[in-house]
């Protein structure tokens, strides 16, 4: 009843299995990327049939799971080319993401952080922020309001630690928009993480 | 009385140099280029001096530095993206990709 040590090369393995085995972290990792649940699921499928055709390639080389998100970053990225590729940066595309009011006072201070809005002491470490099970939920609720560009940029930059000229390559965007499009998603990131983590208990 | 005398001298010059350096509005930015690019002499030595005087962007370059360093070691743990609360895979597709991985040739 044990299953056979070796599939025999004649016979390939049962490759509907990768949706089980895999299908549901590919498809998160692709999501959280993507934000849209369509695009993602046809990221996912993609990489299934990518893989499919690649699989002799492949030949249990290291781990299969590594090796289908090998593929689907690619996907992943190709889709965000096209989709930027349709649709060129806009001037003032998240220019209501400067967040003017976080530095709007009435008195001599203007232009300095406004009282309700201004950073607090979070007295957190990362060990105590990775602890929390709804992590990655937060995080992208907060990303979502954000022009698609925008959270795409920070993605990519903090979550998947590529280079500026990487990003810029991807998003067909100039650095100096980069550094813009980064800055405008901390600002509101930081904002959005503070009300939900760090204020909740507090404001009761 | 000396003590009391230094306090003002000090909130004098702190009062002095925040009206002269950037403002948060503009430290904050360059604080986020910070993380992105080597920033020139000029712009170190304003930063610091902001920093000296305003905690509140003190605390911002802590948070930034905090959502990094927990973002980034939060994505290199795979356990951990798998039982997130992010949605899974929905029956449909499932179902769907199955269908196409076991007739690879359609």
């Amino acid at each position: 009843m044990s299953e056979p040590q070796r599939t025999p090369k004649s016979q390939p393995p049962d490759f509907s299995s990768w949706v089980d085995l895999h299908g549901d972290y590919l498809y998160k990792y692709a999501i959280f990327r993507l934000r849209d649940g369509s695009a993602a699921e046809d990221c996912v499928q993609e990489t299934f049939l990518a893989a499919l055709k690649a699989y002799r390639g492949f030949e249990g080389r290291g781990s299969e799971r590594t090796w289908l998100v090998g593929i689907l970053k690619h996907k992943v990225t190709d889709h965000f080319r096209r989709v930027t590729r349709e649709a060129p940066i806009g001037e003032t595309e998240g220019d209501e993401f400067e967040h003017n009011e976080f530095f709007t006072r009435t008195d001599e201070w203007n232009n300095h952080w406004n009282n309700n809005y201004a950073p607090s002491d979070w007295h957190a470490t990362p060990a105590e922020l990775i602890e929390r099970s709804d992590f990655w939920k937060v995080l992208n609720d907060c990303l979502s309001p954000l022009p698609e560009r925008t959270a795409r940029a920070f993605t990519l930059r903090e979550v998947d630690s590529l280079t500026s000229e990487q990003i810029c390559e991807a998003l067909n965007i100039t650095v100096n928009n980069l550094w813009v499009m980064l800055h405008r998603a901390r600002l509101h990131l930081r904002n959005c993480l503070e009300i939900n983590w760090f204020t909740k208990e507090t404001t009761d | 009385m000396a003590l009391k005398a230094y306090d003002k001298i000090k909130h004098a010059v702190r009062w002095w140099l925040l009206r002269r350096l950037p403002t948060c509005k503009q430290t904050v930015k360059v604080i986020s280029e910070s993380m992105e690019r080597k920033l020139s002499l000029r712009e170190r030595i304003t930063v610091k001096l902001h920093l000296w005087i305003c905690l509140w962007c003190v605390w911002y370059l802590e948070h930034l530095n905090l959502m990094r360093d927990t973002i980034r070691a939060k994505a290199s743990e795979e356990v951990n993206l798998e039982s997130s609360s992010l949605p899974p895979l929905s029956a449909e597709a499932r179902e769907r990709m199955k269908l196409r991985l076991s007739q690879p040739n359609d």
